[in-house]
């Protein structure tokens, strides 16, 4: 019986191919939309995800509280976190390792021209050393990697070499001046797709410290936690320690201590609000397409009042009527769904390279969950029934003599 | 001839009510989008302009260059006061002040919490033109005396905007890095939340709890009246070139008229808007495809009325300006409906705005531009879509219109 409402649901939106067509385009072009905003959604989500356990699902940061929200960490503190802070760290049970960094603008001036840019440390101390080089996983494009004692050496985000950034690209063997001392550039690091390591002039400690005459202060602190321990509990203990060392009150901490945890769920906050608006504005698309279906479906009422009349004048129930047509805008709302998640997939993908070739970015993903992908289809069906709704209900309640003597 | 033609058109439009409507909602919803975001965008952009075109008209903002990851707070470099003594010297400098802020830690009652400081100079008319930039007033109390220690004023946000549990009041004692001050005054609120949470105290009182000597974020240069800014920039750059001992193309600073700055602000805005607006407008792509779908569906129904007006002697371009004008008339109406309710929906997202969240930039404006484009453009998408079913309608063979059943 169902079966049969199938093929002839199907047999009428054959019958007008040309109106089938332009009403499920109104649909796929939102459900297009819909599903390429979404999976460039989830993948941006996915691919930050991954950046930051990759840098370290084992670690705590800690920094010193801020004003604002521009700029590297380090950026407009109050009482910076010192080096004294960073042996406490040390010490706290359950941290196995760690590491401050020092971020900071310098004057540099290459090619003759006068540039700001951005410097990190690579520590002086060997267990903080490794830490870092372990963590950030630099491989060189060209040159090589800072060695210890390398003095007024550099090694260069990969973002120098590609881009005339600084006048002209830099080459690994290049000179430039930075706070009035010539450096050597002594390596290219490979591309990362992340600003924090593409934008990176990277020293070592010991002379960042002496050319910009910052003997003690630490931007961030990076604090291993041991295999087994529990990562919440660690943040809590060195939040303790410090807040007694710093002298300061619960609640009244000049320092932040933030677990990956608690950092994705800040960041993912953010991106799923942006990403609410702008489907919510995609989604008016849908609403209009769904009006489309609706009046496909009043205009099929129409045309069909004599169809509709024998079936009914030959026994079928109010029910069956209402159903054949439901089955009918069912069927035009899931096709256009179909078609748009094909389109929407072809469109997030194109994004995807498109943002990888010209701008670099690695962020930019397109990622299709099998839920994107059956909701996507289930609510444009759901969007099909339910603007078949009205009409369906106008054809099941026609009086089969009226029907019938309809032209 | 063209307005029986029109006749027509409303004719058959107003014969079909029920599909007329929903055709036209397709459109309507989509331009009521579009407005409402235009309108938005321009009436935020038309605020910031008012706001700062009539202030900054006569002003230059010399700051630090910026880096990669700029952003107040990361410059590497500072100003002296002899840099600003030497661009007072310029000819057609009227005044120039320097703006020193910071970080600051702030203690009140049990809570502790970080905001910027502001160090308020003792020169009372280059105070002013810091202020008239920022668009500060006093709400309340008064403004700091010159060098006046141990008090402070602070921004709209400490006294409506509940950043301490505790609203402040005057006579209000807070601690800023530990230091103890006293409330004596409140700023009228200027509308982003980092300036109403600002707190200004004498620059010498900065200096000393900051340990900062001599360093300045931003200059401000005032020129004379009569002087068109962006002819100084030049000149301001040469003398603080020398001053600051830099060759030609290596300057560590940037020198920039207050329309430059917002230009800048806008290029980032107008991408914002765009992307926004584009996404919106694909509602009107599918709105068009609903006129189209109608319009088929006409030409289907009247096949027979086409070939009776063949038979009697209308020409294919009769019968293509009938058709045309009847999907043209279908767009312009959607438009005109979209366009009110965009301008409804506008009017409202501004007002929830100025309610809610006290923005005084959240404002809905209709250029006639808009208003016409919007129009025009509506009519425009409603021919685009009937230009095929219009086509086709028009190179029916009388003969087979007349059979057709």
């Amino acid at each position: 019986m169902l079966r049969d409402y199938f093929s002839l649901a199907v047999e009428s939106l054959r019958v007008r191919q040309l109106r089938t067509w332009l009403t499920m385009i109104g649909i796929f072009i939102g459900i297009a939309a819909i599903v390429s905003l979404i999976s460039l959604g989830q993948g941006m989500k996915a691919a930050i995800t991954d950046q930051v356990t990759s840098l370290g699902s084992d670690k705590v940061t800690i920094q010193a509280k801020s004003v604002g929200f521009f700029g590297p960490p380090g950026t407009n503190v109050v009482k910076p976190l010192t080096k004294d802070e960073l042996d406490h760290v040390k010490s706290v049970n359950g941290v196995k390792r760690a590491a401050g960094r020092l971020i900071k603008p310098a004057n540099a001036i290459f090619a003759d021209k006068k540039s700001i840019i951005f410097m990190v440390d690579l520590p002086t101390e060997d267990q903080s050393r490794n830490l870092v080089i372990e963590t950030i996983k630099l491989t060189m494009e060209t040159g090589r990697f800072l060695s210890k004692g390398d003095k007024y050496k550099v090694v260069v985000g990969n973002d120098y070499a590609t881009k005339d950034m600084l006048g002209r690209k830099i080459r690994t063997g290049d000179k430039l001046e930075i706070e009035g001392i010539e450096f050597e550039v002594v390596g290219i690091a490979k591309k990362r797709g992340l600003p924090m390591f593409d934008l990176a002039f990277i020293a070592n400690e010991d002379v960042m410290r002496e050319i910009l005459d910052i003997p003690d202060e630490i931007s961030v602190i990076a604090a291993q936690v041991s295999e087994g321990a529990d990562m919440d509990i660690v943040a809590e203990a060195i939040t303790k320690d410090l807040r007694r060392h710093r002298n300061e009150k619960e609640g009244k901490e000049g320092f932040e201590v933030q677990t990956p945890e608690s950092f994705l769920n800040t960041l993912n906050t953010v991106l799923t609000v942006v990403q609410a608006v702008l489907i919510g504005i995609a989604a008016i698309s849908l609403l209009v397409g769904g009006i489309g279906i609706m009046n496909t479906m009043y205009t099929a009422v129409l045309e069909r009042r004599k169809e509709i009349g024998i079936m009914k004048s030959i026994g079928a129930k109010n029910s069956d009527v209402l159903l054949i047509f439901l089955i009918e805008s069912g069927l035009l709302g899931l096709a256009g769904g179909f078609i748009g998640i094909l389109l929407g997939i072809g469109l997030a993908k194109a994004v995807e390279l498109i943002a990888l070739s010209k701008l670099g970015n690695v962020l930019l993903q397109a990622d299709f969950s099998l839920p994107l992908i059956v909701g996507a289809l289930f609510f444009s069906f759901i969007v099909g029934v339910a603007s078949g709704t009205l009409p369906a209900m106008q054809a099941s309640k026609m009086q089969p003599v009226d029907a019938l003597r309809s032209k | 001839m063209l307005s029986d033609y029109m006749l027509y058109s409303v004719k058959n439009i107003t014969k079909r009510k029920l599909r007329s409507w929903l055709t036209m909602i397709g459109i309507f919803i989509g331009i009521a989008a579009v407005v409402a975001l235009i309108s938005l965008g321009q009436g935020l952009q038309k605020a910031v302009e008012d706001q700062f075109q009539e202030l900054g008209a006569d002003k230059i903002i010399i700051q630090p260059k910026g880096s990669a990851f700029s952003g107040p707070g990361s410059e590497a470099n500072f100003f002296s006061q002899s840099n600003i003594d030497k661009i007072k010297t310029v000819n057609n400098v009227r005044n120039a002040v320097g703006m020193m802020y910071t970080a600051a830690q702030v203690d009140f009652k049990e809570e502790q919490k970080y905001f910027f400081i502001v160090g308020v100079s003792p020169d009372i008319e280059a105070r002013e033109i810091v202020q008239q930039l920022s668009t500060f007033k006093i709400e309340s109390g008064r403004d700091l005396k010159k060098d006046e220690k141990g008090k402070v004023v602070l921004g709209y946000n400490y006294k409506y905007g509940d950043i301490f549990t505790r609203n402040l009041r005057l006579g209000d004692k807070i601690l800023v890095n530990e230091n103890e001050f006293e409330v004596v005054g409140f700023a009228e609120k200027i509308g982003s939340s980092v300036d109403d949470s600002m707190l200004y105290i004498a620059e010498s009182s900065l200096e000393e709890i900051f340990d900062k000597h001599d360093e300045y974020n931003y200059i401000y240069a005032q020129i004379e009246p009569a002087v068109n800014p962006a002819s100084m920039v030049d000149a301001i750059e040469r003398s603080l070139r020398k001053s600051r001992d830099v060759k030609e193309g290596e300057e560590d600073f940037e020198v920039q008229t207050f329309d430059e700055v917002l230009d800048s602000f806008f290029v980032v805005f107008n991408i914002i808007q765009a992307v926004v607006i584009g996404i919106a407008g694909i509602s009107l792509i599918v709105g068009g495809v609903g006129i189209m779908n109608t319009m088929y569906t006409a030409v289907l129904e009247r096949t027979k009325e086409i070939g009776v007006m063949k038979a009697i002697g209308a020409r294919n371009s009769d019968i293509m300006t009938i058709f045309l004008l009847e999907s043209g008339l279908l767009g312009l109406a959607g438009g005109v409906i979209g366009l009110l309710l965009g301008m409804g929906i506008s009017k409202l997202v501004a007002y929830i705005g100025t309610q809610m969240l006290g923005s005084t930039l959240l404002k809905a404006y209709f250029p006639a531009w808009l208003v016409i484009g919007a129009l025009l453009f509506a009519m425009l998408i409603g021919m685009a879509s009937g230009a095929l079913p219009a086509k086709q309608a028009s190179s029916l063979q009388p003969v087979d219109a007349l059979r057709y059943e």
